[in-house]
């Protein structure tokens, strides 16, 4: 797999670490990761930075994950960028919202790394195969 | 056609009430299954070995190792008011910091703080989703932490209050799960 830039959102840097290891299990090695602490910050990333991936969590101050899903849609920053949630949230109501916000995936926390592997791998294989 | 629209609104909002009504009425018939303890264990038990790959189980309250103790908590809003409460002593936190992150820490500083405040918080989120009708109605708040000795956490007489203790390696941890109303 060629190298990977993966843009990880989350106010906690432990769970962005976390992810990140959970990623590099997964298999995305070679992969550059940009880290973001809110929803402002990591629309300012994508405004300079092209990424493969987006993980966020949606519990966030400043701007939370669905807010700043829905300002990447509205302003095409990430076109056919998979967006993965990854959340405590897990009510079918937050997944519903989420999807409908455009995201591609969810994660529950906790989670395992072998349950990030098998929803973002397949999202990943589907944007390269458009 | 502004008429119109006040009434659809005005529809909505009152089915929206009538909802949570409802919901809240159907909580307090089952709020035996909201306070049931074995939700509390499973959330616990979930998340360590989830995301430490550690097992954890209940023990009989005993006081912590040594004075200075770690405590976060992190707010419940909408259906339920509350909070979920993660209190050990500082040597159980740098054990659980290090075992989430994988790295090694030999004092409570911010790491440990953040790693701390997200274990509170994935219990809170656990403990909820096991009850289908605050899954889905019931906010959470961004972690808080407070680090010290010799302090004590008081809520004024709360509908009900979940208090377990764990052991986990050779330290232990307080979970406390406090419900100060159904709105």
């Amino acid at each position: 797999m060629s190298e990977m830039r993966v843009l990880i959102v989350d106010d906690s840097s432990v769970m962005r670490k976390i992810v990140e290891r959970s990623l590099r299990q997964a298999g995305l090695d070679p992969m550059v990761v940009l880290e973001a602490g809110s929803g402002t910050d990591g629309l300012e990333v994508l405004q300079g930075q092209s990424v493969h991936l987006i993980l966020s969590d949606i519990n966030m101050p400043s701007m939370d994950g669905l807010e700043f899903l829905r300002q990447i849609r509205g302003q095409n920053l990430a076109p056919g960028v998979p967006v993965v949630m990854i959340t405590t949230e897990s009510s079918e109501e937050h997944v519903k919202q989420a999807i409908l916000s455009g995201a591609q995936g969810y994660i529950r926390k906790p989670f395992t790394a072998e349950q990030v592997k098998e929803r973002v791998l397949p999202l990943l294989a589907a944007a390269e195969g458009r | 056609m502004f008429n119109g629209i006040r009434t659809g609104a005005g529809f909505r909002r009152g089915a929206q009430q009538e909802m949570e009504r409802m919901m809240t009425q159907s909580l307090r018939e089952n709020l035996n299954l909201v306070s049931d303890p074995q939700n509390l264990n499973q959330s616990v038990e979930e998340v360590f070995h989830m995301m430490l790959g550690a097992s954890c189980y209940q023990v009989q309250e005993t006081p912590f190792e040594e004075p200075e103790t770690i405590t976060a908590v992190v707010g419940f809003g909408g259906l339920l008011s509350g909070a979920c409460v993660f209190r050990s002593s500082s040597s159980a936190a740098l054990e659980i910091a290090g075992r989430l992150t994988g790295m090694e820490f030999s004092e409570i500083d911010d790491t440990v703080k953040d790693a701390i405040g997200e274990v509170c918080n994935m219990l809170a989120g656990a403990w909820k989703g096991s009850v289908p009708d605050l899954s889905a109605n019931c906010g959470l708040s961004i972690p808080a932490v407070i680090t010290g000795s010799n302090y004590h956490i008081h809520v004024q007489a709360p509908e009900f209050r979940l208090h377990h203790m764990y052991r986990f390696d050779q330290t232990t941890f307080a979970v406390t799960i406090i419900c100060d109303g159904l709105q």
